[in-house]
């Protein structure tokens, strides 16, 4: 049973590979494409930091280092997530459709069928080299412990992430289409996930505390490891929940998922 | 208990209808109004193992909503669907493994890939046994002439290439019903003659049921057996193809080609249409008048040079039906 799957997921990506194989040149560009556009904002960053010193005790490395971690999510969340993202197409293109005509599980076939490696590459890369670049500039000792930390928490992150694509590609169900609604909630809330969380306006806290939970992505993990004096005016625990939070989060997600198939109405001829 | 039953099923689905230009459409964001319509509205109709059916119906009748209810896709709002024992929508997962679906209008291949790749990943998907596969795949390349075009991408194929390993592709796993939606659409007349053959052949053969849905009255007359034509969500004729002759073709026309120009004189029951100087038409009810007295009658009056009878089109008799003329 388990190998079957696993086969089936062997065959999958061999495929996904291959598509990407008969565009080489364009993969690669496409690639480098996502790394540039995502490098220009942190360039920015990193330009105006260096005038300003600090943001709230937060020095330019410590900021590299809390970008990087959204990005690294983000590579790693859309290697399984791409089909939740392109959902809305799948569903007006009659993809789901066919789908829905195979003896898998529904969700397992949009996870597995697709995989972004242009935005994973792009995306995770940038990640990698952020990471990279201030890892070793944020003063933090690495040891067991906070690597198992570190990599818990990008698990978790991944899936905060993946729950708000599962979720939105779920109103996709009832509305067919949700490009603008994902502009909304999701791309716009991580604008904000690249700076300190304590920077904002409570409201803007609150949102990305208790509505689209980004801060838990990458705020609390890089506090854990960076402790920064700012933390002070959050609740300690709030540095441990990533993981627990991506698991509820998700299942949640599912639950909402399976709900609203039955709602399912075909996209028509 | 019939392989396929289909008991009073309907479906209607929501439309959201907007007011035209841009306050209608923001008044729509607050204030949205729908519309309700009756896709299918209390359709029953059982079927036969091995049997073929030819489902037909204009534009917007049914066909696609019955098609997608009966493959699982969609779940009808009342009434009950049973396939070979299992309820489509509810026991999707084991269900669908005995069905193949080939949408003539959405390829299920992989655009960029060779064909013989998008077989290799159904073959993963549906567990097909290896020894199977091998088999089904060179038995059907071999009867549909694909063996020049297996290894090339699909994006290079023409059109009639391309639904040829769509149908193989829906058949690689030994379904026990096939839908097929529009299997020749925009394929050319030798590719459409290639595809009716090979599912005659196959539905003898292997005794596959398969449910046919089309626009082309040429499929409708060489391939199936039975016809089941349902207009505005409801079932409108269900029986074998020749009994639509019986039922709705009681018009016979006789043209008759006289060897000099000359008057008709007026006969009960029948129409006459001039055609050119010497040629006329005349119509009639099968009911209302004797082939052959009317025959008899015309060869003692007149002299005649040619004489052809004809029934009316298939074709003819369904765009009636579709139209409503008849009933």
């Amino acid at each position: 049973m388990i190998r079957d799957v696993l086969h089936l997921i062997g065959v999958y990506t061999k495929t996904i590979m291959k598509s990407w194989f008969q565009y080489k040149v364009d993969a690669v560009l496409r690639s480098l494409a996502v790394f540039l556009r995502e490098s220009t904002g942190i360039i920015v960053v990193y330009f105006t930091l260096l005038k300003f010193d600090t943001l709230n005790g937060w020095n330019v490395y410590e900021l590299l280092f809390l970008f990087s971690l959204l990005f690294v999510t983000y590579g790693i969340m859309i290697l399984f997530f791409t089909g939740l993202r392109d959902f809305g197409g799948t569903v007006r293109n009659g993809g789901f459709d066919r789908y829905i005509l195979r003896p898998r599980g529904l969700l397992f076939q949009i996870i597995f069928v697709n995989a972004d490696w242009f935005a994973a590459i792009g995306h995770g890369g940038l990640g990698i080299v952020l990471f990279l670049i201030s890892a070793s500039k944020v003063g933090i000792v690495w040891s067991f412990d906070k690597a198992m930390y570190y990599l818990f928490a990008i698990f978790g992150g991944v899936l905060i992430q993946g729950a708000i694509f599962l979720f939105l590609a779920t109103l996709n169900i009832y509305l067919l289409e949700t490009g603008s609604l994902k502009e909304l909630f999701y791309w716009n809330a991580r604008k904000f996930a690249g700076y300190p969380l304590s920077i904002f306006h409570k409201a803007i806290q609150t949102v990305m505390l208790y509505v689209v939970p980004f801060a838990f992505v990458n705020y609390f993990p890089a506090q854990y490891l960076l402790r920064k004096e700012d933390m002070a005016a959050y609740p300690e625990i709030f540095l441990y929940l990533t993981p627990a939070l991506g698991v509820a989060m998700y299942l949640l997600a599912y639950v909402f998922w399976r709900f609203s198939l039955k709602y399912y109405k075909s996209s028509g001829n | 208990m019939s392989f396929i039953e289909v008991t009073n099923v309907s479906k209607r689905f929501r439309i959201n209808k907007r007011a035209g230009g841009i306050p209608g459409m923001i008044a729509n964001m607050f204030v949205p109004k729908y519309e309700y319509k009756q896709a299918v509205d209390g359709i029953s109709f059982s079927i036969e193992e091995g049997e073929m059916i030819g489902f037909i119906g204009p534009n917007g009748a049914g066909k696609s909503t019955t098609i997608k209810m009966l493959s699982g896709i969609l779940c009808p709002d009342s009434g009950s669907i049973k396939v070979g024992g299992y309820t489509p929508y509810k026991d999707r997962k084991k269900y669908v493994g005995n069905i193949g679906v080939v949408f003539g209008q959405k390829s299920q291949l992989q655009w960029d890939l060779p064909v013989i790749d998008s077989f290799e990943l159904l073959k993963a998907i549906y567990r097909i046994p290896e020894e199977l596969y091998q088999k089904n795949l060179n038995r059907f390349t071999e009867m549909l002439q694909m063996e020049s075009f297996l290894y090339q991408p699909v994006r290079q194929l023409s059109l009639g290439q391309r639904m040829r390993a769509d149908i193989v592709a829906a058949l690689l796993h030994s379904p026990k019903i096939v839908f097929f939606d529009e299997p020749t659409i925009g394929v050319d007349v030798v590719g459409k003659e290639t595809i009716r053959q090979f599912i005659r052949e196959l539905n003898e053969t292997d005794n596959i049921t398969m449910i046919f849905t089309t626009h082309d009255m040429q499929d409708i007359e060489k391939v199936c057996d039975r016809l089941i034509i349902i207009d505005k969500g409801s079932k409108v004729y269900d029986g074998e193809l020749s009994g639509i002759r019986e039922k709705f073709g009681t018009t016979r026309q006789l043209d008759v080609e006289f060897t000099q120009e000359c008057e008709i004189e007026p006969v009960e029951n029948v129409q006459v249409i001039p055609l050119d100087n010497r040629k006329k038409r005349f119509v009639f009810e099968n009911r209302d008048v004797k082939i052959d007295e009317l025959m008899n009658e015309l060869l003692t009056k007149y002299s005649i040079r040619d004489i052809n009878i004809s029934e009316p089109e298939i074709e003819s008799l369904i765009r009636k039906i579709y139209n409503g003329e008849v009933s």
